[in-house]
């Protein structure tokens, strides 16, 4: 239920966020990539099994392949394995305080960034040139570490909202890992 | 957490991240959405919709009420720029008009043999009626004198009365101490041979128009009777015969009949020219020179300089 629930918001947030970066093309290309945020939060508080993360991520990934336009499937495998990696991080890192954030919320879009360029490459979707993909990769970077944070208040408001105990969710609000 | 648990959970795991790859796959092969592509598309569509619609109502709202931080100073330059343009757009109108009226007066220049004089209308008193009573130009007494006719290319506009200093005053046509002596012109007859009935134009002096009237109109020149009738409509031309103006300007056209007592005719004339728009006029100041008899047996001198033709 935790899970669906994260998915929900994030989806809701992405289409938000969509429907917001229209209003500012300016910074059209620095869309802050909260697929991988998600996923890597999934990911980082992933309890004892890990493939329901690696589900809520899939999930979420097949409805952003929906809205963005991306061919089915990319962005959920992008996603699944982000959740991975930040499983795997996941007994070596602990995300708390803003600086923390910032920097893993950037280095989830870089990876998140690398990994959908790796696919891509695989499975011979087009893609830009270098150049332009290293720019977008850079802007998708800065917007996410600029908005990391405030994802993962949320998310772990909703963490604590599922707590069943008072440490629990004191936990949750304070970052530690469940 | 047993090593079963563990492995069913990672085997749960590895189905998982296989399935976006070969949905990867079939979709790139594919290359249009599945029906569950469809499927869920047509479900979400209407909460991106309305979301769509909710953020772009508060943008809109945004940049239409809110963000108009600016719009005051801009406001105000695009005022001032207007009002700066209308101004130029006037003084070209005027100066244009006045182009137009210059180039008329250099037809004019060119069509009339006399030796004549362009000036410019700079006052025009006005009747209670908002009529041109008369005409000022610049033109003063080491240029013009009194009695010179003056003209635009639409026909004569009066002549000239008072002349003071740099300046002199125009009296016009319709002006009761006007006399042209006209014709009116015969339609059988080309536009540059005046005949037909003669009469002596006066101006009426009326303060609501510019009508003149012809008095004594006399028969001639038209032998058949229902030729010998003026009518309305006909035109009014200069005889030449007043020693004022050359012959064959067109004074105006025959407005109303106003008496016919058998032998003469009384009519009204509506000059051709409109004395309001008037901006620049033509002053004739003497005749042209008299021909030369000796023109066409004086040979053409040679060229001093320069290759001649073989």
């Amino acid at each position: 239920m935790r899970t669906a629930t994260i998915v929900l918001v994030a989806y809701l947030c992405c289409v938000v966020v969509a429907a917001l970066w229209r209003l500012v093309p300016w910074i059209a290309d620095a869309i802050p990539d909260l697929g991988a945020l998600t996923a890597a939060y999934l990911g980082l508080t992933a309890r004892r099994q890990v493939s329901p993360a690696i589900g809520g991520a899939i999930v979420l990934g097949y409805l952003i392949d929906l809205i963005s336009g991306a061919p089915a499937g990319l962005v959920a495998l992008v996603l699944g394995l982000t959740t991975l990696v930040a499983r795997a991080v996941q007994q070596r890192i602990l995300v708390r305080g803003a600086v923390i954030s910032v920097a893993f919320s950037a280095f989830v879009a870089l990876l998140a960034g690398i990994v959908s360029w790796l696919v891509r490459e695989l499975y011979g979707v087009p893609t830009a040139a270098f150049g332009v993909e290293l720019r977008h990769l850079a802007g998708v970077t800065i917007a996410t570490a600029i908005i990391g944070p405030l994802v993962w208040r949320m998310f772990r408001r909703i963490d604590a909202a599922y707590a069943r105990t008072h440490r629990e969710r004191d936990a949750a609000l304070e970052g530690l890992a469940p | 957490m047993t090593l079963r648990s563990r492995l069913v959970d990672w085997s749960l795991t590895a189905v998982l991240i296989l399935l976006p790859a070969l949905v990867l796959r079939a979709s790139l092969a594919r290359g249009t959405p599945s029906p569950l592509d469809k499927a869920l598309l047509r479900i979400t569509a209407p909460l991106e919709t309305g979301v769509s619609w909710v953020i772009e109502g508060i943008g809109g709202t945004w940049s239409r009420y809110v963000s108009l931080v600016d719009v005051e100073a801009e406001n105000r330059e695009l005022r001032e720029d207007n009002e700066r343009l209308r101004k130029q757009l006037a003084a070209m109108a005027r100066r244009a008009y006045d182009v137009a009226a210059l180039e008329d007066l250099a037809v004019v220049k060119k069509r009339v043999p006399f030796d004549t004089l362009g000036a410019r209308v700079i006052g025009a008193p006005l009747s209670p009626q908002f009529r041109v009573v008369r005409l000022r130009i610049d033109r003063g007494d080491r240029e013009v004198a009194a009695g010179m006719p003056v003209i635009t290319s639409q026909g004569p506009v009066g002549r000239i009365d008072k002349v003071y200093g740099d300046y002199a005053d125009v009296v016009l046509i319709s002006d009761p101490s006007s006399r042209i002596d006209v014709v009116i012109r015969d339609p059988a007859q080309p536009p540059n041979a005046p005949s037909g009935e003669r009469g002596l134009l006066v101006g009426l002096g009326r303060a609501d128009s510019y009508a003149c009237k012809i008095e004594w109109l006399e028969r001639q020149g038209r032998t058949a009777p229902s030729q010998s009738r003026v009518k309305v409509g006909d035109e009014v031309v200069t005889s030449g015969l007043g020693a004022t103006f050359p012959a064959g300007l067109v004074v105006g056209k025959v407005s109303k009949i106003i008496g016919d007592d058998g032998m003469f005719q009384s009519v009204e004339v509506n000059p051709a020219v409109d004395v309001s728009r008037v901006r620049a006029v033509m002053v004739l100041l003497a005749p042209p020179p008299p021909p030369d008899p000796d023109a066409r047996t004086k040979r053409r001198s040679e060229a001093a300089f320069g290759a001649r033709p073989l």
